[in-house]
C-alpha cells in the first residue's frame, strides 16, 4: 500500500512535469525577472544594470509619450469593446432568436476570417483603405468625396487598426456568445412566448441575465486578447505612428524593449499591463468561474 | 409581416458575411492580376486576364518551399508539444490526487490572462543564450504547453465513465497504457479539434517569431509577408496578395475538413 502511494506520487510528478517545467521556466520566472528589471536602468546588452528604484514607474505616468500611449490604450479598449463585444453580441442574439433558418451557415461563414493571420488582414485592409490608390478611396473620389488620410491621424489609425482585429475576432466571439445563448433552457423561452411577452422584454429580462457569465467571459477576453491582437496590425501598418498616435501599452512595451533598448521602461510597462490583466482575471473568477456545478475539478 | 421582418435580418447578416469574406476574395482575385490590371480593375472579382506572373515573381524572390516548410515544421512542433503536455497534465488533474491541485490548476488557467509583454524580454534572453535564435525550436520552446488544451481535455475526460477507469486499475493496467490505449482513443475528437486549432494559430503566429527569427532563411510565412508590405512590396499589392493566398490555403483546408470539430471546441473552450 505504501509503495503504491509512493508510486502514485512519482507518477503525478511525472505527468505534471512537462507542463510545470515550461510554466516555471517560460512564464513564472520570466515574470519575476521582468519585475526585477523594472527597477533598473538597462539597455538589454550592457553588462551592468543601474538600480533606479521606482523611477521607471514614475516615468510611465509623467512622461508625455507614455501618457499618450496610456490614453490610446483606453481608446483601444473602448473601441474593441464596441466592435468585438457589443456588435457580435447583438448579432448573436439576432441569429439565435430572430431568425429560424441558416443559423449554421452564418456560424460557418462568420468564423472564416478567424482562420487567417492578422498579417494577411493588415495587408488586405492597407490595400482596401489606402487613402490614395485603394478601391474605397477611388470609389469615394468618383462620387465626390475624399477618404481622409488615416495614417496621418492617430485617432483614425486606431479606428482602422481596431476594424482589422474586428475582422478576425468577430466570428470567434460570435460563436462563443451564440453557444452561451444556445444553452439557455428552451422552456423559459417557450413560457415567455406563451405569455405573449414582447421579444425585447424576453431578451432584456431573461436572456441577458441568464447569459451574463458567458458575456462577461467574452468581454474580458475582448480586452485581454484584443489589446494583444491589435499589436500585429500596428506593427505591420503604422508602427505606432504618427508620433505614437496609434501605439498602445503593449506595442510601446515592445518598442521600448527591442527598438529603443530601454529595458527598464519596457519592464515597468509590462508589469503595469500584467497587474491590470490580473485584476481582470480576478473579476473573471468572481463572475464567471464556478458557475458550473460540474466544474472539472 | 413576420417573413418580411426575418428577411430584413437575413439581409443584415448577408451584409456582414460579405464584409468579412469579400476582402479575402478580392485578395485572391488580385493575386492573379498584373500590377496594372489590379489598379485599373480592382473591383473585378474574376480577373480579365488571369496570370500567374505574381506567383512566378514570388518564387524567384523568396524560397517559397523553404518558407512553407519552416512554417509547417514550427506549427507541427508547437501542436505536438501542446497536445502531449496537455494530455499528460489533464490526466494528472483528472485521475491523481495531490495536495494543492486546485492552486496548480488555477495557475495554468491564469496563464491565459498573461500579456506576452511580461514574459518576452526574459524569454528572448533565454532563447538567445541557449543559441536558439533563428530556429523553430526557439519559437516553439516557450509555448509547448497551453491551458486551453488542458481545459478541453479535462472536460472530455470527465465524461469517461468512472467504472471504465476503475476496472482498468483493478486489472493493474499501468497508467501509461491506460492513457495510450483507452483514454486517447476516446478523446480522439477533442484531440483532433484542439490540435487543428493549435496548428492554425501557430501557422499564423507573428509576434513572438518576429523576435526570434531574424535570419531570412528561418522566416515563416507571416514574417515573409510582413517583409513584402513594409519594404520590397510597399505598393506591389498583387505580389503580397499572392503570398497571402498561399498562406491561407492550409488553414482553409483544415477548416473544410474539421469544421464541425473546430467550431465545437471553440464553443467548449468558452463554457468552462
Amino acid at each position: 500500500m505504501n509503495s503504491n502511494k509512493q508510486q502514485h506520487r512519482v507518477l503525478t510528478l511525472l505527468y505534471l512535469a512537462p507542463t510545470a517545467l515550461i510554466l516555471l521556466v517560460f512564464i513564472i520566472i520570466p515574470i519575476i525577472y521582468t519585475l526585477y528589471l523594472s527597477f533598473f536602468d538597462w539597455n538589454l546588452i550592457a553588462p551592468t544594470k543601474n538600480f533606479v528604484g521606482w523611477r521607471n514607474y514614475l516615468t510611465i505616468f509623467t512622461d508625455p509619450v507614455n501618457q499618450k500611449v496610456l490614453l490610446n490604450t483606453l481608446g483601444y479598449i473602448g473601441l474593441l469593446l464596441v466592435l468585438n463585444f457589443v456588435i457580435p453580441y447583438v448579432i448573436s442574439i439576432i441569429v439565435q432568436f430572430f431568425i429560424h433558418k441558416m443559423q449554421g451557415v452564418y456560424k460557418i461563414i462568420f468564423f472564416i476570417p478567424s482562420l487567417f493571420s492578422l498579417v494577411v488582414g493588415a495587408m488586405v485592409f492597407a490595400w482596401i483603405m489606402n487613402p490614395v490608390s485603394g478601391p474605397i478611396a477611388l470609389f469615394l473620389r468618383q462620387i465626390g468625396f475624399t477618404l481622409p488620410n488615416w495614417t496621418n491621424s492617430g485617432g483614425l489609425a486606431i479606428v482602422m487598426l481596431c476594424l482589422i482585429t474586428n475582422w478576425k475576432v468577430f466570428g470567434y466571439n460570435f460563436v462563443l456568445l451564440l453557444t452561451g445563448l444556445g444553452s439557455i433552457p428552451q422552456n423559459l423561452i417557450d413560457a415567455a412566448q406563451v405569455d405573449h411577452i414582447p421579444k425585447w422584454r424576453l431578451i432584456w429580462d431573461v436572456v441577458l441575465p441568464l447569459n451574463k457569465s458567458m458575456a462577461f467571459y467574452v468581454l474580458i477576453l475582448t480586452i485581454v486578447q484584443g489589446l494583444q491582437y491589435v499589436f500585429t496590425p500596428i506593427n505591420v501598418i503604422t508602427q505606432g505612428g504618427p508620433y505614437y498616435g496609434s501605439s498602445n501599452v503593449l506595442y510601446h512595451t515592445y518598442l521600448n524593449a527591442f527598438v529603443l533598448y530601454k529595458t527598464g521602461n519596457a519592464s515597468a510597462l509590462a508589469i503595469l499591463t500584467f497587474v491590470i490583466f490580473l485584476i481582470l482575471l480576478f473579476l473573471e473568477i468572481k463572475f464567471v468561474e464556478g458557475r458550473d456545478a460540474d466544474a472539472p475539478i | 409581416m413576420r417573413p418580411f421582418k426575418a428577411n430584413g435580418w437575413h439581409l443584415l447578416l448577408l451584409v456582414i458575411c460579405l464584409a468579412l469574406i469579400l476582402p479575402v476574395l478580392f485578395m485572391v482575385a488580385n493575386s492573379f492580376k498584373t500590377l496594372q490590371d489590379s489598379y485599373h480593375t480592382m473591383w473585378q472579382l474574376i480577373p480579365l486576364h488571369p496570370t500567374l506572373k505574381n506567383y512566378q515573381t514570388l518564387s524567384r524572390q523568396v524560397a517559397l518551399l523553404r518558407l512553407i516548410w519552416n512554417t509547417f515544421f514550427m506549427a507541427t512542433l508547437v501542436t505536438l508539444g501542446k497536445l502531449s503536455t496537455g494530455l499528460l497534465a489533464a490526466y494528472a488533474f483528472q485521475y491523481f490526487h495531490f495536495r494543492g491541485k486546485k492552486w496548480v490548476y488555477f495557475a495554468f488557467v491564469a496563464t491565459i490572462f498573461i500579456p506576452f509583454t511580461v514574459t518576452m524580454i526574459p524569454n528572448y534572453l533565454v532563447i538567445a543564450k541557449a543559441n536558439l535564435l533563428n530556429t523553430a525550436l526557439g519559437v516553439a520552446l516557450p509555448q509547448l504547453c497551453d491551458a486551453t488544451g488542458i481545459m478541453i481535455f479535462l472536460k472530455a475526460m470527465a465524461k469517461i465513465p468512472r467504472s471504465l477507469i476503475e476496472s482498468a486499475y483493478l486489472d493493474q493496467i499501468p497508467t501509461h497504457r491506460l492513457l495510450m490505449n483507452i483514454i486517447i482513443p476516446i478523446l480522439r475528437p477533442s484531440i483532433i479539434s484542439i490540435g487543428a486549432i493549435f496548428f492554425i494559430n501557430s501557422w499564423n503566429e507573428y509576434v513572438w517569431p518576429t523576435l526570434i527569427l531574424k535570419d531570412k532563411s528561418s522566416f515563416t510565412l507571416p514574417l515573409a509577408l510582413q517583409n513584402y508590405i513594409s519594404s520590397e512590396g510597399g505598393t506591389n499589392f498583387p505580389l503580397a496578395m499572392a503570398l497571402a493566398t498561399i498562406m491561407i490555403i492550409v488553414p482553409l483546408v483544415i477548416y473544410m475538413v474539421f469544421q464541425r470539430y473546430i467550431l465545437n471546441s471553440i464553443s467548449n473552450s468558452g463554457l468552462k
